[in-house]
């Protein structure tokens, strides 16, 4: 047996998963995260530096990293990349003013190489408030599908009420599932 | 190797002496276990070692499956649309494939064959997209690739780098204009919003100079963008306010996120109930939020921000990272100098 077979047997024991969510600042990144592991939402300070979360979610093991989207930090985005299975993009939809920078943050994330094999998945979050875009304009002014290197999929959400969250990760889940985990 | 040197000495040896002969013999049991013990090892070791984890095998795998897709890739140049389809297709799907096979040989290749194989992977990617526009033109994606493409070589001449992004968002903003409240592009105006107008939308405020501003009501949102020598008084906000390249200018607001980005010289009389952050700024000073007017309390209430809980002197500047001393981008103003009284 080779080492390799080895590895990918006790990944697949402990079916673990890495996903890194990104985006530009103030699109509830955090929100998405603390909601979604069910704590607080009201407190939440604009992330200086990153947050890790393990939860267990369907008999997977999810390791979620959220890492700030100021511009000083985005440089830093880069250190996160080794080993994601899935990436997570956080679009403000009712930032219609940063929609552009949006679009450029993603299209240069696809490029890297050690994004190669990560799922994408896109939350058009914030569909709560009245002047929110629809999930269809965000697709349009992002170009998603211009996307041919990447998996992707786009799901309106809200943090703030949990809307769709499960959906977009089951999503999300499912792919990676049908690519690092050979059926037996 | 000296077990077959002892061996081959062996017959011509010392076959007069019992006490040699059996100290020969012992020893060369013991070269013959000792041989087929390093047999065994070495058998061992071939077994655990799998042809398909050696560079060699993976070289000469890849190059042919490369070799294949370039091949279909060659055969669909000219060729007729029907036929190009399901090639383009199948040469999609190995390329993945490949991807993936390169993807699991990564822990026993070098860096160099990784680049290397990494490089021929991209160009057999690109040669496809390439492929891909030629055949299909009228794909959906591509044209609308396409007029994104002419719309932006026309608006790039416009002298102001922010034109580009903004014209771009026109057609989205128009749309939603019904439920935005804005004011641009003023001069020394007094300009306010009542309660019923921002009723829990955003509110946008851009290319505003010397302006008074007055927004009574509770406000989703608010962005300040190119706003020079004002004064901004807000209701509560329930969510977060941005600030973006502000100078001189005096700002007044509860909100339960403050960002700002870019500003000099402000003073920001702030209730914040969870945190202000700064980014590329200085000259900031902060104090506690001490504007009022008539239905304050109910549009706290309305916001649903906590009134008990204000963190205005904790500010987080994103270039000042040195835990201990303080940032000199931002400071607290003192008691003496805070304003008390706003309207005349």
């Amino acid at each position: 047996m080779g080492l390799l077979t080895i590895l990918k047997k006790m990944k697949q024991k402990e079916r673990e998963m890495r996903l890194l969510m990104l985006g530009l600042d103030n699109a509830g990144k955090t929100t998405i995260l603390k909601k979604f592991n069910g704590e607080d939402v009201s407190t939440i300070s604009p992330t200086l530096g990153f947050n890790i979360k393990t939860l267990e979610h369907r008999g997977f093991k999810l390791n979620i990293w959220d890492v700030g989207g100021q511009k000083s930090l985005r440089s830093y985005w880069r250190n996160y990349f080794e080993s994601t299975d899935g990436l997570v993009w956080v679009v403000d939809s009712a930032d219609r003013l940063r929609l552009e920078d949006c679009r450029q943050e993603l299209s240069s994330l696809l490029q890297e190489e050690r994004l190669a094999g990560a799922t994408l998945l896109v939350f058009a979050n914030k569909q709560d408030l009245p002047g929110a875009l629809s999930k269809e304009a965000i697709r349009e002014a992002m170009a998603l599908d211009g996307i041919k290197s990447h998996h992707w999929c786009i799901i309106g959400c809200s943090a703030v009420t949990g809307e769709n969250l499960l959906a977009g990760v089951d999503w999300l889940l499912d792919d990676i599932a049908a690519r690092i985990f050979t059926t037996d | 190797m000296d077990a077959t040197h002892e061996v081959s000495r062996e017959p011509g040896g010392f076959a007069g002496e019992s006490g040699a002969d059996k100290i020969q013999e012992r020893l060369q049991k013991r070269h013959q276990a000792r041989a087929e013990d390093a047999e065994r090892r070495k058998e061992a070791k071939e077994s655990m070692s799998v042809a398909e984890e050696k560079g060699e095998y993976f070289s000469t795998s890849f190059n042919t499956e490369r070799a294949s897709i370039e091949e279909l890739l060659s055969s669909c140049s000219g060729a007729d649309r029907a036929v190009v389809t399901p090639r383009l297709e199948e040469a999609t799907a190995k390329t993945l494939q490949l991807q993936k096979f390169l993807n699991d040989s990564m822990l026993f290749l070098t860096q160099y064959e990784l680049r290397r194989a990494q490089a021929a992977l991209q160009k057999l990617q690109s040669s496809i997209v390439e492929i891909r526009e030629e055949a299909q033109p009228r794909k959906k994606f591509t044209f609308r690739a396409r007029t994104k493409a002419t719309d932006k070589v026309s608006d790039a001449p416009s002298p102001e780098a922010d034109t580009p992004a903004d014209s771009g968002g026109n057609k989205v903003d128009g749309a939603a204009e019904s439920v935005q409240c804005r004011f641009s592009d003023l001069d020394n105006v007094c300009l306010t919003k009542t309660a019923e107008e921002i009723q829990k939308r955003d509110v946008l405020l851009t290319h505003l100079s010397n302006c008074k501003v007055r927004l009574f009501g509770s406000p989703s949102t608010l962005h300040l963008k190119h706003i020079d020598s004002c004064e901004i008084l807000c209701g509560p906000v329930s969510s977060s306010v941005f600030i973006d390249h502000c100078t001189n200018s005096t700002l007044a607001m509860p909100c339960q996120q403050l960002r700002t980005h870019n500003t000099t010289d402000t003073k920001v009389y702030l209730h914040v109930t969870s945190r202000a952050i700064i980014e590329d700024c200085h000259g900031v000073s902060f104090a506690p939020f001490s504007w009022s007017y008539p239905t304050l309390e109910e549009d706290f209430d309305l916001s649903g921000l906590d009134r008990d809980r204000n963190n205005w002197s904790q500010v987080d500047d994103f270039n000042w990272l040195a835990a201990g001393t303080h940032s000199p981008n931002w400071t607290v103003i003192p008691e003496a100098d805070r304003k008390t009284t706003w309207d005349p």
